[in-house]
Protein backbone atom coordinates (compact mmCIF):
# COMPACT_ATOMS: atom_id res chain seq x y z
CA UNK A 1 0.00 0.00 0.00
CA UNK A 2 1.35 3.39 -0.93
CA UNK A 3 1.49 5.90 2.07
CA UNK A 4 -1.01 9.05 1.29
CA UNK A 5 0.34 11.73 -0.45
CA UNK A 6 2.33 14.81 0.67
CA UNK A 7 -0.11 17.72 1.40
CA UNK A 8 0.86 20.66 -0.21
CA UNK A 9 -2.37 22.34 1.59
CA UNK A 10 -1.67 25.16 4.23
CA UNK A 11 -3.33 24.52 7.63
CA UNK A 12 -6.58 26.97 7.29
CA UNK A 13 -8.06 28.83 10.82
CA UNK A 14 -11.50 28.61 9.12
CA UNK A 15 -13.75 30.95 7.12
CA UNK A 16 -14.06 34.89 7.38
CA UNK A 17 -16.65 36.62 9.15
CA UNK A 18 -20.25 35.27 7.67
CA UNK A 19 -23.63 36.18 7.95
CA UNK A 20 -26.78 34.59 7.91
CA UNK A 21 -29.17 36.88 6.34
CA UNK A 22 -32.50 35.07 7.42
CA UNK A 23 -36.52 35.85 6.13
CA UNK A 24 -38.62 33.89 8.19
CA UNK A 25 -42.55 32.89 7.83
CA UNK A 26 -45.32 30.40 8.50
CA UNK A 27 -47.50 28.53 6.18
CA UNK A 28 -50.82 26.07 7.50
CA UNK A 29 -50.73 22.72 6.73
CA UNK A 30 -53.25 23.28 4.35
CA UNK A 31 -51.40 25.67 1.87
CA UNK A 32 -48.10 23.71 2.36
CA UNK A 33 -48.91 21.64 -1.13
CA UNK A 34 -49.60 25.06 -3.14
CA UNK A 35 -46.38 26.76 -1.71
CA UNK A 36 -44.20 23.62 -2.27
CA UNK A 37 -45.55 23.55 -5.67
CA UNK A 38 -44.87 27.42 -6.21
CA UNK A 39 -41.18 26.30 -4.59
CA UNK A 40 -40.48 23.79 -7.28
CA UNK A 41 -41.22 26.18 -9.75
CA UNK A 42 -39.52 28.56 -8.57
CA UNK A 43 -36.15 27.07 -7.27
CA UNK A 44 -33.32 25.73 -8.87
CA UNK A 45 -33.92 22.39 -11.16
CA UNK A 46 -33.02 19.84 -8.36
CA UNK A 47 -34.00 16.22 -7.05
CA UNK A 48 -36.34 17.30 -4.49
CA UNK A 49 -34.67 17.09 -0.62
CA UNK A 50 -36.17 16.10 2.38
CA UNK A 51 -34.70 16.12 5.88
CA UNK A 52 -35.46 14.96 9.05
CA UNK A 53 -33.40 16.88 12.04
CA UNK A 54 -32.85 16.17 16.07
CA UNK A 55 -31.20 19.84 17.17
CA UNK A 56 -30.56 20.47 20.52
CA UNK A 57 -29.86 23.80 22.06
CA UNK A 58 -26.60 24.20 24.19
CA UNK A 59 -26.61 27.38 26.76
CA UNK A 60 -23.32 28.07 28.69
CA UNK A 61 -23.69 30.36 31.70
CA UNK A 62 -20.98 32.88 32.65
CA UNK A 63 -20.37 34.69 35.54
CA UNK A 64 -22.17 38.17 34.33
CA UNK A 65 -23.99 38.55 30.80
CA UNK A 66 -26.33 36.47 28.63
CA UNK A 67 -25.69 33.03 28.03
CA UNK A 68 -23.49 31.69 25.17
CA UNK A 69 -25.63 30.05 22.78
CA UNK A 70 -24.52 27.11 20.50
CA UNK A 71 -27.25 24.66 18.14
CA UNK A 72 -25.80 21.16 17.77
CA UNK A 73 -27.54 19.50 14.81
CA UNK A 74 -28.10 15.82 13.51
CA UNK A 75 -29.71 14.14 10.71
CA UNK A 76 -32.43 11.71 11.79
CA UNK A 77 -32.52 10.60 8.02
CA UNK A 78 -28.48 10.33 7.89
CA UNK A 79 -27.50 9.24 10.77
CA UNK A 80 -23.29 8.66 10.09
CA UNK A 81 -23.41 12.03 8.79
CA UNK A 82 -21.24 14.80 10.58
CA UNK A 83 -23.04 16.62 13.38
CA UNK A 84 -23.70 20.51 12.47
CA UNK A 85 -22.74 22.67 15.14
CA UNK A 86 -24.17 26.33 14.71
CA UNK A 87 -23.19 29.36 16.76
CA UNK A 88 -25.90 32.87 16.12
CA UNK A 89 -24.97 36.08 16.73
CA UNK A 90 -27.29 38.53 18.12
CA UNK A 91 -29.16 40.35 15.14
CA UNK A 92 -27.51 43.34 13.79
CA UNK A 93 -29.12 46.57 15.11
CA UNK A 94 -27.77 48.70 12.16
CA UNK A 95 -30.10 49.74 8.82
CA UNK A 96 -33.61 49.64 9.25
CA UNK A 97 -34.07 50.14 5.63
CA UNK A 98 -32.28 46.83 4.61
CA UNK A 99 -34.93 43.53 4.14
CA UNK A 100 -33.71 41.26 5.98
CA UNK A 101 -32.61 40.62 9.55
CA UNK A 102 -28.28 39.92 9.56
CA UNK A 103 -26.89 37.98 12.09
CA UNK A 104 -23.15 36.69 12.44
CA UNK A 105 -22.95 33.04 12.07
CA UNK A 106 -20.32 30.24 12.41
CA UNK A 107 -21.15 26.58 10.75
CA UNK A 108 -18.64 24.10 12.32
CA UNK A 109 -19.33 20.55 11.34
CA UNK A 110 -18.26 18.13 14.10
CA UNK A 111 -17.69 14.17 15.02
CA UNK A 112 -20.33 12.38 16.77
CA UNK A 113 -18.73 13.22 20.40
CA UNK A 114 -19.97 16.38 20.29
CA UNK A 115 -22.81 16.30 22.55
CA UNK A 116 -19.86 14.82 25.54
CA UNK A 117 -18.04 17.08 24.75
CA UNK A 118 -20.05 20.17 24.93
CA UNK A 119 -20.89 19.43 28.43
CA UNK A 120 -16.92 18.75 29.04
CA UNK A 121 -16.64 22.36 28.12
CA UNK A 122 -19.45 23.25 30.33
CA UNK A 123 -22.68 23.81 28.04
CA UNK A 124 -25.81 22.21 29.38
CA UNK A 125 -28.45 21.20 26.93
CA UNK A 126 -31.68 23.54 27.33
CA UNK A 127 -34.36 22.44 25.11
CA UNK A 128 -34.35 19.82 22.14
CA UNK A 129 -36.40 19.42 19.24
CA UNK A 130 -37.21 17.88 16.09
CA UNK A 131 -37.49 19.38 12.54
CA UNK A 132 -38.58 17.59 9.19
CA UNK A 133 -40.13 19.04 6.15
CA UNK A 134 -38.03 20.46 2.39
CA UNK A 135 -35.01 22.12 1.31
CA UNK A 136 -35.11 24.31 -2.03
CA UNK A 137 -32.40 26.35 -3.23
CA UNK A 138 -31.81 29.08 -5.62
CA UNK A 139 -28.12 30.08 -6.33
CA UNK A 140 -27.32 31.31 -3.11
CA UNK A 141 -30.92 31.25 -1.18
CA UNK A 142 -31.28 28.38 0.76
CA UNK A 143 -35.51 28.03 1.54
CA UNK A 144 -36.14 25.31 4.08
CA UNK A 145 -40.17 24.49 4.93
CA UNK A 146 -40.29 22.07 7.79
CA UNK A 147 -43.09 21.44 10.75
CA UNK A 148 -40.91 21.67 14.24
CA UNK A 149 -42.16 18.48 17.14
CA UNK A 150 -41.38 18.65 20.50
CA UNK A 151 -38.92 15.89 21.52
CA UNK A 152 -41.85 14.26 24.97
CA UNK A 153 -38.89 12.08 26.68
CA UNK A 154 -35.75 13.84 26.90
CA UNK A 155 -33.48 12.09 23.51
CA UNK A 156 -36.22 10.13 22.70
CA UNK A 157 -36.14 11.06 18.73
CA UNK A 158 -39.07 8.69 17.93
CA UNK A 159 -41.74 10.17 21.09
CA UNK A 160 -42.41 13.56 19.26
CA UNK A 161 -45.59 15.94 19.22
CA UNK A 162 -46.10 18.89 16.59
CA UNK A 163 -45.79 21.73 17.91
CA UNK A 164 -48.66 23.45 16.10
CA UNK A 165 -50.37 22.85 12.77
CA UNK A 166 -48.15 24.75 10.26
CA UNK A 167 -44.92 24.50 8.87
CA UNK A 168 -42.49 26.93 9.31
CA UNK A 169 -40.91 29.00 6.12
CA UNK A 170 -37.24 30.07 6.08
CA UNK A 171 -35.37 31.74 3.63
CA UNK A 172 -31.45 32.15 4.38
CA UNK A 173 -28.56 33.42 2.89
CA UNK A 174 -24.58 32.99 4.22
CA UNK A 175 -22.54 35.73 2.74
CA UNK A 176 -19.60 37.44 4.21
CA UNK A 177 -20.45 40.80 5.82
CA UNK A 178 -21.53 43.69 4.27
CA UNK A 179 -22.77 42.06 0.81
CA UNK A 180 -25.92 43.67 1.10
CA UNK A 181 -27.09 43.34 -2.53
CA UNK A 182 -28.45 39.80 -0.92
CA UNK A 183 -31.49 41.27 1.08
CA UNK A 184 -32.59 42.60 -1.84
CA UNK A 185 -32.43 39.62 -3.71
CA UNK A 186 -33.65 37.77 -1.16
CA UNK A 187 -36.72 40.67 -1.18
CA UNK A 188 -37.46 40.17 -4.73
CA UNK A 189 -37.87 36.32 -4.13
CA UNK A 190 -40.10 36.47 -1.28
CA UNK A 191 -41.68 38.82 -3.40
CA UNK A 192 -42.64 36.07 -5.86
CA UNK A 193 -44.01 33.57 -3.01
CA UNK A 194 -46.72 36.26 -2.49
CA UNK A 195 -49.62 36.24 -1.29
CA UNK A 196 -49.15 32.12 0.03
CA UNK A 197 -46.81 33.29 2.22
CA UNK A 198 -45.54 36.59 3.41
CA UNK A 199 -41.68 36.08 4.75
CA UNK A 200 -40.56 38.75 7.13
CA UNK A 201 -37.58 40.15 9.14
CA UNK A 202 -38.28 38.81 12.74
CA UNK A 203 -36.20 39.59 15.82
CA UNK A 204 -35.84 36.64 17.50
CA UNK A 205 -34.72 38.42 20.70
CA UNK A 206 -38.11 40.44 20.74
CA UNK A 207 -39.90 36.87 20.80
CA UNK A 208 -38.60 35.51 23.90
CA UNK A 209 -41.14 35.46 26.59
CA UNK B 1 -4.57 6.52 9.01
CA UNK B 2 -2.49 3.46 9.47
CA UNK B 3 -1.22 3.24 13.36
CA UNK B 4 0.50 5.44 14.70
CA UNK B 5 3.14 5.81 17.07
CA UNK B 6 4.53 9.33 18.36
CA UNK B 7 7.50 9.77 20.66
CA UNK B 8 10.22 11.84 22.11
CA UNK B 9 13.82 11.59 21.00
CA UNK B 10 16.51 12.99 23.80
CA UNK B 11 18.63 15.31 22.08
CA UNK B 12 22.51 13.33 21.48
CA UNK B 13 25.33 14.34 23.66
CA UNK B 14 26.88 17.14 23.09
CA UNK B 15 24.71 17.93 20.38
CA UNK B 16 22.41 20.77 19.92
CA UNK B 17 18.94 19.96 18.60
CA UNK B 18 19.23 20.99 15.04
CA UNK B 19 22.58 18.54 15.02
CA UNK B 20 20.20 15.51 16.28
CA UNK B 21 17.52 16.38 13.70
CA UNK B 22 19.91 16.28 11.20
CA UNK B 23 21.90 13.17 12.18
CA UNK B 24 17.94 11.34 12.31
CA UNK B 25 17.86 12.51 8.96
CA UNK B 26 20.49 11.34 8.12
CA UNK B 27 19.88 7.49 9.24
CA UNK B 28 16.71 7.60 8.00
CA UNK B 29 18.44 8.68 4.12
CA UNK B 30 20.67 5.71 4.30
CA UNK B 31 17.72 3.39 4.66
CA UNK B 32 16.77 4.52 2.07
CA UNK B 33 13.92 6.96 3.48
CA UNK B 34 12.48 9.41 0.41
CA UNK B 35 11.84 13.11 2.16
CA UNK B 36 8.59 13.87 0.94
CA UNK B 37 7.81 17.85 2.36
CA UNK B 38 7.35 18.72 5.10
CA UNK B 39 4.36 18.93 8.33
CA UNK B 40 3.37 20.69 11.22
CA UNK B 41 1.58 19.54 14.03
CA UNK B 42 0.31 22.65 16.82
CA UNK B 43 -1.50 22.75 19.67
CA UNK B 44 -3.33 26.33 21.49
CA UNK B 45 -4.13 25.77 25.14
CA UNK B 46 -7.53 27.61 26.05
CA UNK B 47 -8.60 28.00 29.99
CA UNK B 48 -12.13 28.22 31.24
CA UNK B 49 -12.66 31.48 32.85
CA UNK B 50 -15.97 30.30 34.44
CA UNK B 51 -15.83 28.42 37.41
CA UNK B 52 -19.73 27.12 37.81
CA UNK B 53 -19.09 24.26 40.25
CA UNK B 54 -16.29 25.26 41.99
CA UNK B 55 -13.85 22.54 40.40
CA UNK B 56 -10.66 23.36 39.04
CA UNK B 57 -10.92 24.21 35.28
CA UNK B 58 -9.70 21.80 32.59
CA UNK B 59 -8.03 22.52 30.00
CA UNK B 60 -8.73 22.54 26.37
CA UNK B 61 -6.72 22.15 23.48
CA UNK B 62 -7.22 23.01 19.96
CA UNK B 63 -4.94 20.89 17.85
CA UNK B 64 -4.16 21.00 13.75
CA UNK B 65 -1.92 18.55 12.08
CA UNK B 66 -0.53 19.39 8.14
CA UNK B 67 -1.91 15.80 7.22
CA UNK B 68 -5.72 16.65 7.68
CA UNK B 69 -5.40 20.24 7.01
CA UNK B 70 -8.75 21.36 6.72
CA UNK B 71 -9.61 19.40 10.61
CA UNK B 72 -9.18 20.65 13.87
CA UNK B 73 -8.90 18.95 16.94
CA UNK B 74 -10.36 19.50 20.22
CA UNK B 75 -9.45 17.52 23.21
CA UNK B 76 -9.73 17.80 26.74
CA UNK B 77 -6.88 15.34 28.87
CA UNK B 78 -8.31 12.46 29.27
CA UNK B 79 -11.60 13.25 28.22
CA UNK B 80 -13.53 13.59 24.96
CA UNK B 81 -12.06 14.58 22.23
CA UNK B 82 -13.68 16.66 18.90
CA UNK B 83 -12.85 16.80 15.44
CA UNK B 84 -14.39 19.37 13.73
CA UNK B 85 -13.69 21.06 10.82
CA UNK B 86 -11.71 24.00 10.70
CA UNK B 87 -14.41 26.63 11.35
CA UNK B 88 -13.83 25.48 15.26
CA UNK B 89 -11.19 28.13 15.71
CA UNK B 90 -13.56 30.90 15.09
CA UNK B 91 -15.73 29.21 17.18
CA UNK B 92 -12.98 29.97 19.99
CA UNK B 93 -12.83 33.56 18.88
CA UNK B 94 -16.52 33.83 19.43
CA UNK B 95 -16.00 32.15 23.23
CA UNK B 96 -13.43 33.93 24.23
CA UNK B 97 -14.91 35.34 27.27
CA UNK B 98 -15.71 31.93 28.47
CA UNK B 99 -12.37 30.14 27.23
CA UNK B 100 -9.65 32.27 27.53
CA UNK B 101 -5.93 31.60 24.97
CA UNK B 102 -2.96 30.98 26.88
CA UNK B 103 -0.79 32.05 24.15
CA UNK B 104 2.38 31.70 26.12
CA UNK B 105 1.02 27.82 25.93
CA UNK B 106 1.45 27.58 22.13
CA UNK B 107 3.32 24.63 20.79
CA UNK B 108 4.68 23.71 17.91
CA UNK B 109 6.28 20.74 15.78
CA UNK B 110 7.74 21.25 12.57
CA UNK B 111 10.03 19.38 10.28
CA UNK B 112 10.25 16.91 7.72
CA UNK B 113 8.30 14.01 5.99
CA UNK B 114 10.01 10.76 4.91
CA UNK B 115 8.71 7.89 3.15
CA UNK B 116 10.38 4.35 3.29
CA UNK B 117 7.96 2.10 1.60
CA UNK B 118 4.65 1.81 3.68
CA UNK B 119 5.82 3.60 6.49
CA UNK B 120 5.86 7.27 6.89
CA UNK B 121 8.15 9.00 9.34
CA UNK B 122 7.94 12.31 10.28
CA UNK B 123 10.92 13.98 12.39
CA UNK B 124 9.72 17.53 14.02
CA UNK B 125 11.24 19.83 15.84
CA UNK B 126 8.76 21.39 19.23
CA UNK B 127 8.86 24.69 20.07
CA UNK B 128 7.46 26.54 22.64
CA UNK B 129 7.18 30.69 22.82
CA UNK B 130 9.94 30.24 20.16
CA UNK B 131 12.42 28.13 22.07
CA UNK B 132 13.16 24.48 20.95
CA UNK B 133 12.13 21.83 23.39
CA UNK B 134 12.62 18.63 22.01
CA UNK B 135 12.65 16.33 19.31
CA UNK B 136 9.35 14.09 18.20
CA UNK B 137 9.42 11.01 15.82
CA UNK B 138 6.16 9.82 14.20
CA UNK B 139 5.98 6.59 12.83
CA UNK B 140 3.00 5.24 10.64
CA UNK B 141 2.77 2.10 9.52
CA UNK B 142 -0.01 2.73 6.61
CA UNK B 143 -1.49 -0.90 5.49
CA UNK B 144 -2.46 -2.05 8.90
CA UNK B 145 -4.64 -0.70 11.56
CA UNK B 146 -4.77 -3.00 14.68
CA UNK B 147 -1.67 -2.31 16.81
CA UNK B 148 -1.23 -5.56 18.19
CA UNK B 149 -1.04 -7.12 14.90
CA UNK B 150 2.20 -4.61 13.41
CA UNK B 151 3.25 -3.00 16.85
CA UNK B 152 6.37 -5.38 16.09
CA UNK B 153 7.58 -4.40 13.22
CA UNK B 154 7.05 -0.79 14.11
CA UNK B 155 9.68 -1.53 16.81
CA UNK B 156 11.93 -3.44 14.71
CA UNK B 157 11.99 -0.57 12.30
CA UNK B 158 12.43 2.05 14.77
CA UNK B 159 15.38 0.24 16.53
CA UNK B 160 17.20 1.02 12.91
CA UNK B 161 17.21 4.45 13.50
CA UNK B 162 16.12 5.18 16.83
CA UNK B 163 18.54 2.39 18.57
CA UNK B 164 17.96 2.50 22.00
CA UNK B 165 14.75 5.27 21.89
CA UNK B 166 12.76 2.92 20.54
CA UNK B 167 9.55 3.62 22.66
CA UNK B 168 6.69 1.36 24.67
CA UNK B 169 3.67 0.37 23.02
CA UNK B 170 1.34 3.90 23.73
CA UNK B 171 -0.65 4.07 25.89
CA UNK B 172 -4.03 5.21 23.82
CA UNK B 173 -3.77 1.57 21.87
CA UNK B 174 -2.77 -0.60 25.35
CA UNK B 175 -5.76 0.84 26.97
CA UNK B 176 -8.05 -0.37 24.39
CA UNK B 177 -9.64 -3.56 24.54
CA UNK B 178 -8.41 -5.36 21.71
CA UNK B 179 -6.92 -2.28 20.75
CA UNK B 180 -8.85 -1.15 17.49
CA UNK B 181 -7.36 2.14 16.50
CA UNK B 182 -9.66 4.54 15.45
CA UNK B 183 -9.64 4.42 11.98
CA UNK B 184 -10.54 7.82 9.46
CA UNK B 185 -9.30 10.31 11.57
CA UNK B 186 -6.20 10.81 13.93
CA UNK B 187 -7.55 11.73 17.23
CA UNK B 188 -5.04 8.67 18.55
CA UNK B 189 -2.13 10.42 17.00
CA UNK B 190 -3.45 14.24 18.80
CA UNK B 191 -3.46 12.47 22.03
CA UNK B 192 0.16 11.00 21.16
CA UNK B 193 1.48 14.35 20.46
CA UNK B 194 -0.66 16.03 23.28
CA UNK B 195 0.86 13.75 25.83
CA UNK B 196 4.57 14.45 24.16
CA UNK B 197 3.96 18.28 24.11
CA UNK B 198 3.10 18.41 28.06
CA UNK B 199 5.55 15.97 29.00
CA UNK B 200 8.10 18.70 26.93
CA UNK B 201 6.63 21.72 28.64
CA UNK B 202 7.12 20.32 32.27
CA UNK B 203 11.01 19.47 31.25
CA UNK B 204 14.10 21.67 32.71
CA UNK B 205 16.13 22.52 29.12
CA UNK B 206 19.44 23.33 29.13
CA UNK B 207 20.05 26.70 28.55
CA UNK B 208 22.92 25.33 25.56
CA UNK B 209 19.61 23.90 23.76
CA UNK B 210 17.81 26.96 23.37
CA UNK B 211 17.98 28.38 19.93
Amino acid sequence: MEAPPVTVMPITSGTINMMEYLLQGSVLDAALESLLHRLRGLCDNMEPETFTDHELVYLLKGQQGNPFILRARRSLSHPTAPWHLRYLGQPEVGDKSRHALVRNCVDVAASHSLPDFLNEMGFRMDHEFVTSGHIFRKGAMKVVVCNVSRVLVPGNTENTERMSLSHLVELSVLAPAGQDTVSEDMRSFAEQLRPLIHLEKIDPSKQRH
Amino acid sequence: MGVTCVCPVPVAEGKSVQQTVDILHKKLEQLGAVKQGSFCVDCETYQSTGNPGGQPSKLLYVMHNSEVPLSCMALFEGGPCLTADANFDVLMVKLKSHFQNAKGHKVECRGSRYRYCDFLIKVGTVTMSSSARGISVEVEYCPCVVPGDCWNLMREFMQSFLGNNVPELPTVFAAKPEGLFAPADCVDTMTQYLELFNKLRKLQIPASNVR
